[in-house]
């Protein structure tokens, strides 16, 4: 009896062995690339950010200088000015883009015709690559551009978007409502997994149409909209093709995105120190705005159950 | 009469609905008929105000691709898309097995390391690998853009793998293993052709991913004969400010593989896209 559990002991503990040595095996591909892509850089960009360095001597130049790169961030104004930028666009823009996104869902949910079409036209320009939307975008925003002539038929005389200060920033905004098809992707697939039998119990009820989208499909959905919130969050820090084709963070600064000013303090003036100083701001703003949506979901996030991982 | 007033009602929201839709569904398709509209237009109608060209000046694909290297930039991004294809499809799916199937030590935390760098700004780790890349005389080769992909295919698509792969039913391995056969042969004959679907998405988000990166070549790639179809278009257009019928001619040839791919693959990407938000799977 003792000598069997034993066997069943060393028998147990072997199996603990093999499924540990194969399953480091088969994850062993990604650990390399964590350590090789992720962790030393990130060691190393740490390092870097708390110094001086020039890129064309290489590393024998290179001098720690403490904290130096991240005052000199407080006190550049082009820095604040690409926060300033930044925060505007997410402000902006997060609010009207999930809207719009959720309400075009929601249509799409209704008993149409055609639906799969509609889904098929509303989700293909985030498809479309983005420098190739950027091509588009730059003729529609020209002066002689076909919004302009839409607006000549109400007579409104349009700007110049792009070369103008005042309307840069929004016509990067208006151009971001073309790309809402990944959104609103997400949000029918939650749509469609609200339960059914929850929305017809409260319809038996008497719940009218909107009660039962305010009070029962928007709780279900919740882990959506906060899903899609957080990778806005992160989407506008990363904001970079459309602004770098488009207006080179012109006029005046005015479309000077987070991101920009990180590639050219890095590759235009190759102050590697100072960019990866930013890049650290970076993470600690989104790691903070995400605990805060995280810290605040508990109030309106609706988790059904907890056993998907 | 109730009944039938609910019907009338059921009737008016979808008329509405379809009208709103519909409405949206032409302001979306403009800018890309405009794009196909101006590709066409011959060179003396392009500030003109006609939204289709008088006559289809289809020789301006042709102008477009010979004013630019376009098939040598075909190439080179061929030449970054199919390895990293191939790196993120085997990679990934070796990993997600590894995830999906046997409990080792540590697990947990390290699947949880695994979500968390799927948060993580590539800002962060970008500049620093540029710099060891240029240590090692890497930079202006397509080794950054290639070499990564085959060590793990990235967090997401592994997220992606995993998460199909754990709803295959573990019958299926014990039956294979009474047969006698090991963990690859496992993964090889029984798992791999079962996550098919999921594979595909991998692979459909792989291409469009490389094929529309724009941030990474730019980055790596100084020589013009290394360009990218992305760098390479936004190339053409600060050569050819004033020729918008060849720059639109250029941008629709870029698009046209991708919008190709949707046509065929749409239901896999959609799925894909649900998948990875939780939604679904």
């Amino acid at each position: 009896m003792a000598r069997k559990a034993a066997s069943m002991k060393i028998k147990a503990g072997t199996t603990e062995r093999r499924e540990n040595r194969m399953g480091y095996a088969f994850i062993m591909p990604w650990i390399l690339g964590l350590l090789m892509f992720t962790l030393i850089p990130m060691v190393f960009s740490a390092v870097l950010s708390l110094c001086e360095w020039d890129i064309v001597t290489g590393l024998s130049t290179i001098e720690f200088v403490g904290f130096d790169n991240y005052k000199g961030l407080w006190n550049d104004p082009k820095f604040w000015q690409s926060l300033k930028v930044t925060f505007k666009f997410c402000l902006i823009t997060i609010p009207c883009y999930q809207v719009a996104s959720l309400m075009i869902a929601f249509l799409l949910t209704l008993d149409i015709k055609g639906m799969k079409i509609f889904r098929v036209v509303y989700f293909l320009p985030s498809i479309i690559p983005t420098i190739a939307s950027t091509m588009i975008w730059s003729r529609i925003f020209s002066q002689d551009g076909i919004l302009n002539k839409a607006l000549s038929i109400f007579g409104i005389k349009g700007p110049t978007w792009l070369t103008d200060k005042n309307t840069a920033l929004y016509a990067l905004m208006i151009m971001g409502i073309w790309g809402i098809g990944n959104t609103m992707i997400i949000y029918l697939s939650g749509l469609q997994s609200v339960s059914e039998e929850l929305k017809e119990a409260a319809r038996v009820d008497g719940a009218k149409g909107w009660q039962i989208f305010l009070k029962i499909t928007i709780p279900m959905l919740s882990p959506t909209i906060f899903f899609n919130v957080v990778m806005a969050v992160i989407g506008s820090f990363q904001y970079f093709t459309q602004a770098y084709v488009m207006t080179e963070g012109g006029p005046l600064q005015s479309t000077l995105f987070y991101n920009l000013y990180l590639y050219q303090k890095a590759y235009k003036d190759y102050e590697m120190g100072y960019a990866s100083a930013m890049a650290w701001v970076m993470f600690i703003i989104i790691m903070l705005l995400t605990l805060l949506v995280i810290k605040s979901s508990s109030l309106w996030v609706y988790y059904q159950n907890d056993d998907k991982i | 009469m109730v009944y039938k007033s609910k019907k009338i009602n059921a009737i008016i929201v979808s008329i509405t609905a379809t009208a709103i839709l519909l409405a949206g569904a032409v302001i979306i398709m403009i800018p890309l008929f405009w794009t196909f509209s101006m590709a066409l237009k011959p060179d003396g109608e392009i500030y003109t105000s006609n939204f289709f060209p008088t006559s289809l000046a289809w020789d301006n694909f042709y102008r477009a691709v010979t004013s630019i290297d376009f098939f040598l930039y075909l190439g080179n991004t061929l030449k970054i898309v199919i390895p990293c294809l191939i790196g993120t499809v085997v990679t990934s799916s070796l990993v997600a097995y590894g995830f999906s199937r046997f409990n080792f030590r540590g697990k947990r935390t390290w699947f949880l390391i695994l979500l968390a760098t799927m948060m993580l700004p590539g800002q962060v780790t970008m500049i620093p690998s540029y710099l060891i890349y240029r240590q090692i005389g890497w930079v202006n080769t397509i080794l950054p853009l290639v070499i990564p992909s085959f060590f793990g295919g990235g967090a997401y698509n592994i997220f992606l793998i995993r998460q199909f792969m754990a709803g295959i039913p573990k019958d299926f391995d014990e039956a294979a293993r009474i047969d006698g056969a090991g963990y690859l042969t496992i993964y090889r004959k029984v798992i791999l052709p079962m996550s098919k679907p999921v594979l595909t998405a991998v692979g459909i988000f792989t291409f469009m991913g490389t094929w529309n990166d724009f941030n990474t070549p730019l980055i790596y790639l100084y020589d013009s004969k290394k360009y990218t179809l992305a760098l390479g278009l936004a190339f053409f257009k600060g050569l050819y400010t004033s020729k918008w019928n060849l720059l639109m001619a250029a941008t629709v040839l870029v698009m046209l593989p991708i919008l190709i791919l949707f046509f065929f693959a749409q239901d896999y990407i959609i799925d894909g896209i649900s998948i990875s938000s939780g939604t679904k799977g």
